[in-house]
C-alpha cells in the first residue's frame, strides 16, 4: 500500500472518530451509554482492522472490506446531530453495514467473491438494504415519536405508520432469507474448502451464526411491535450489548494474522525438527502439518524433464495447477528455469506470500540438505571401499611376497644348508679344518634360513592362509612369551581381510603384552554372531594402554575401521586390558 | 640291513629332489621322486614305499591332503611332512594329519628319516 493510500485512509479513520466523538456529545435525545460504548468499539476496530488487513495483505480486498464495513456501522451516528440532513443520511444509512458485513464474511478469506451467484447475493444484499431503508423513510416520521424537537426527514413523502407495518411485513421474511443464505453459503464455503483455506474459514464459521442470529433478531425487532422489543431494557440489549459479537469481526482478521505466524513459526520448527537427510515424502508431511495445509504438494521435475510427479508419484502439471490451487516454484541452487521442485498448494495461500516463501525457502534448504548429505555419504561410502580394496591390495602383495620368498630365496638356501652340511659330513674324516669351515657355514645359512623365516611370517603369516583363524591364532600364541588360553574360535573360514584384521588385532594385542607386561597372563577369544565376529583380547596386566599413545593401536583401530569394523580398548591403570574388535564377516 | 627302506620323495622343487636323493641314497634308502600330490598318490600304491617325505606346499594338492590320501592306501606308508617353514606355520594340520611328524627341511639327514622308520615301526600302524 502506497503512504499516500495509507494517509488518507488513516485520515479517514481520524475523521470516523471525531464525527464518533462530535454525534455523542451534541445536545440531542439522551444516549444509553451502552449504545455509545458499543458504537465506538465495533466501528472503530472495524477500521483499525481494515487498515491492518490494508497493510498486510495490499493485494487483498479485505483491507477494503473492513474499512468500509467500519465506516458504515459509524455512519448511523449522523442520525444523532440535531440538523435534518445528517439525521436523513444517518437514519437512511443504518441498515447498510449489514449488506457489508455480509459482503465480508462471503469473500473470506481471499477478499473475493467465488461465483457470480455470490455476487448477486451480494449485490441483492445491498440493493435491498438501501431500498427498504429508502421505501420505510418515504412514510417515517420521526416527529410521531420524539415530538417537534426531532430533526425533520427529508425523505418523507407522507407520514404513515400503517404504510411503514405493511413494509414491515415484507421485511422480516426477505431480510431473514437473505440472512440465512449468507449463512448457507459460508457453510458451504467451509465444507468445500480444503488445506488452508478450510483452515481459515473455522473461526468464520463459529462467528457468522452469531451475528446472522443477531440480525435475524433484530430485522424482527424493528418490523414488529412486540411488547418484547419496545422495553429501553429491550433495547439496551438488542442495540447495545448483543452488537458488540461484532467485535468478532476484526477478531477475525486478529485469527486469520495468528494462523499464518503460527504457521510461520510451525514451518521453521518442523525443519528444525525434521531428521537430517528426510525422504522428500517425510519433507512433505511435515510441510502439510506444519502449514495445515493436507493438500500440499512437492512435485519434482522428472530427469528427462517430460513433467514433474508429486511424492505420491501423481503427474503435476505447473502451468495449469487444479482451481484453487497456486504452484510456488523452490529456489532453485542456480536460479534455473523451470525450477526442478515445486510446491503446490492451496490458493488460501496466495494472500501469505511471506509465510509461502519461507516454506519455499524451509522445503528447498532441507532437500539441499538431504542432497548433500546423500552426496557426502556416496563419498564416504567410495573412500570406505577404496580404503577396503587399497588394504586388501596390501595384503594380496604381502601374502605374494611371502610366497615368493618361500618358494624361492628360502628354498634355495635350505639347499644350500643341507649340501653344506652334507659336505662337511664327507670331508669331516679327512679334513677337520675343511669339516670346521663347512660346520660354520652350514650355521650361518642355517641362521639365515631362520632370519627369512621370521621375516617371512611378519610379512605376512602363512599359517593363517593355510589354516585359517584357528591355526593361526594358536600359532600366535605358541610363539607368544606371554601365558594365554585361547577359548573358541569358530572352525569356519571367513573372507581374507577379515581373517587377516582378526590375526593382527590379536597378534598385536599379544606383542603389546609381550612388550608392555611379560609378566602377565591374557585370554584370546573369537566369537562369531550372525554379521560379525568379536575379538577380544583380555590380560591382568597394569592396564593403562591409551590408543592414541603409540602408533600400534592406532594402526589397528585403521585396519579394523577399513573392513567397517570398530576397536574398543578399556585399560583403567591397575585394571588390565582389554582389547575389543567387532568386525562385520559379511 | 636285510634291504634297503624305499622312500618316496615328494616335492616340486627338481633341486631339492636331487639333494635329496643324494643324501637319503648316502643313507641306504632306496629313493623315488614325485613331483606332485597325483604323482605321489599314483607311485606309491605302486612302489609301497615303507616311508614319503612329504613336502607340504605342492602345486595341485596340499601335503595334507596327500598325506590323506596315502593313509587309505592299503599299503599304509610312514609319512613325514616337511616345509621350509616350521610346524608352527601350519597350526593343528600337522597333528591332525596322518603324518608321522614333521621335519623341517633343513634338518633332514639320513638318521632323522631312519628316527622317524623306527618309531613308525614300534607304534605300529599310526
Amino acid at each position: 500500500m502506497s503512504h499516500r493510500r495509507r494517509g488518507v485512509l488513516i485520515a479517514g479513520a481520524l475523521a470516523a472518530v471525531t464525527c464518533q466523538i462530535v454525534v455523542t456529545y451534541v445536545p440531542g435525545p439522551p444516549q444509553p451509554l451502552i449504545g455509545t460504548i458499543t458504537q465506538s468499539l465495533v466501528g472503530l476496530s472495524f477500521l483499525a482492522a481494515g487498515i491492518a488487513a490494508w497493510v498486510r495483505w495490499p493485494a487483498s480486498r479485505l483491507g477494503l472490506l473492513f474499512t468500509i464495513t467500519g465506516y458504515l456501522w459509524l455512519l448511523p451516528n449522523l442520525g444523532h446531530l440535531p440538523y435534518a440532513l445528517p439525521f436523513t443520511i444517518g437514519n437512511l444509512a443504518a441498515p447498510l453495514y449489514e449488506a457489508a458485513l455480509a459482503h465480508l464474511a462471503l469473500a473470506w478469506p481471499t477478499g473475493r467473491l467465488r461465483s457470480r451467484f455470490e455476487v448477486g447475493v451480494v449485490v441483492a444484499n445491498y440493493t435491498w438494504n438501501i431500498g427498504q431503508s429508502f421505501i420505510s423513510m418515504f412514510f417515517w416520521n420521526p416527529q410521531t415519536n420524539c415530538g417537534p424537537s426531532c430533526p425533520a426527514n427529508l425523505l418523507m413523502i407522507h407520514g404513515s405508520q400503517a404504510a411503514e407495518n405493511a413494509l414491515g411485513v415484507i421485511s422480516i421474511p426477505v431480510g431473514l432469507a437473505l440472512t440465512v443464505t449468507v449463512l448457507a453459503l459460508i457453510v458451504r464455503h467451509w465444507q468445500t474448502a480444503r488445506g488452508w483455506t478450510r483452515r481459515a474459514m473455522v473461526p468464520l464459521l463459529w462467528i457468522a451464526p452469531a451475528i446472522c442470529a443477531l440480525s435475524a433478531v433484530q430485522t424482527v425487532a424493528q418490523n414488529t411491535s412486540l411488547p418484547l422489543f419496545t422495553s429501553t431494557t429491550a433495547g439496551n440489549i438488542l442495540y447495545g450489548y448483543l452488537p458488540l459479537i461484532l467485535l468478532a469481526g476484526p477478531a477475525l482478521f486478529v485469527a486469520g494474522t495468528l494462523l499464518a505466524r503460527t504457521a510461520r513459526g510451525a514451518v521453521g520448527t518442523a525443519i528444525v525438527d525434521l531428521e537430517p537427510g528426510a525422504p522428500p515424502g517425510q519433507l512433505r508431511d511435515t510441510l502439510a502439518r506444519a502449514l495445515g495445509d493436507s493438500t500440499l504438494q512437492l512435485a519434482f521435475r522428472e530427469p528427462d524433464g517430460s513433467g514433474y510427479l508429486d511424492t505420491a508419484g501423481r503427474p503435476v502439471d505447473p502451468d495449469r495447477p487444479e482451481p484453487g490451487r497456486i504452484v510456488t516454484p523452490l529456489p532453485g541452487r542456480d536460479g534455473a528455469a523451470p525450477a526442478d521442485t515445486v510446491l503446490v498448494h492451496d490458493g488460501g495461500l496466495e494472500h501469505e506470500p511471506q509465510l509461502v516463501r519461507l516454506t519455499a525457502a524451509a522445503a528447498s534448504m532441507a532437500l539441499e540438505h538431504a542432497r548433500l548429505q546423500a552426496e557426502v555419504q556416496a563419498q564416504l561410502e567410495q573412500v570406505r571401499a577404496s580404503r577396503a580394496r587399497i588394504v586388501e591390495a596390501g595384503d594380496a602383495a604381502r601374502r605374494r611376497i611371502e610366497r615368493d620368498l618361500h618358494d624361492g630365496a628360502q628354498q634355495r638356501l635350505v639347499t644350500l644348508a643341507l649340501a653344506l652340511g652334507m659336505a662337511r659330513s664327507q670331508v669331516a674324516g679327512s679334513d677337520p679344518d675343511l669339516a670346521a669351515l663347512l660346520e660354520g657355514a652350514t650355521k650361518e645359512a642355517r641362521e639365515a634360513i631362520a632370519e627369512l623365516r621370521e621375516l617371512a611370517r611378519g610379512i605376512h603369516p602363512a599359517v593363517l592362509t593355510e589354516t585359517g583363524l584357528p591355526g593361526a591364532i594358536q600359532a600366535l600364541v605358541e610363539r607368544s612369551p606371554v601365558a594365554t588360553t585361547v577359548s573358541a574360535v569358530p572352525a569356519c573360514r571367513f573372507p581374507a581381510p577379515i581373517e587377516a584384521t582378526a590375526y593382527f588385532v590379536v597378534s598385536e594385542a599379544l606383542a603389546n603384552v609381550a612388550k608392555h607386561a611379560p609378566a602377565a597372563t591374557a585370554q584370546v577369544a573369537v566369537r562369531q554372531s550372525a554379521e560379525r565376529i568379536v575379538v577380544e583380547i583380555t590380560d591382568d596386566g597394569p592396564g593403562g594402554a591409551r590408543p592414541d599413545s603409540g602408533s600400534g593401536l592406532r594402526g589397528l583401530a585403521d585396519r579394523v575401521a577399513s573392513v567397517g569394523g570398530a576397536l574398543q580398548i578399556d585399560s583403567a591403570i591397575g585394571g588390565g586390558t582389554r582389547l575389543r574388535a567387532e568386525i562385520p564377516c559379511q | 640291513m636285510a634291504s634297503s627302506p624305499a622312500v618316496l620323495v615328494v616335492d616340486d622343487h627338481d633341486g631339492f629332489r636331487a639333494f635329496a636323493r643324494t643324501m637319503l641314497e648316502a643313507a641306504g634308502f632306496a629313493v623315488t621322486e614325485a613331483a606332485s600330490g597325483a604323482e605321489a598318490a599314483a607311485t606309491a600304491r605302486i612302489i609301497r614305499p615303507q616311508l614319503v617325505l612329504l613336502d607340504i606346499q605342492l602345486p595341485d594338492f596340499d601335503g595334507f591332503e596327500v598325506a590323506r590320501r596315502l593313509a587309505l592306501q592299503e599299503h599304509r606308508p610312514v609319512i613325514v611332512l616337511t616345509s621350509t617353514r616350521e610346524a608352527s606355520d601350519y597350526g593343528g594340520l600337522i597333528m591332525s594329519s596322518p603324518a608321522a611328524g614333521f621335519l623341517p627341511k633343513d634338518e633332514l639327514t639320513g638318521p632323522a628319516l631312519h628316527g622317524f622308520l623306527a618309531a613308525g615301526r614300534a607304534g605300529g600302524p599310526i
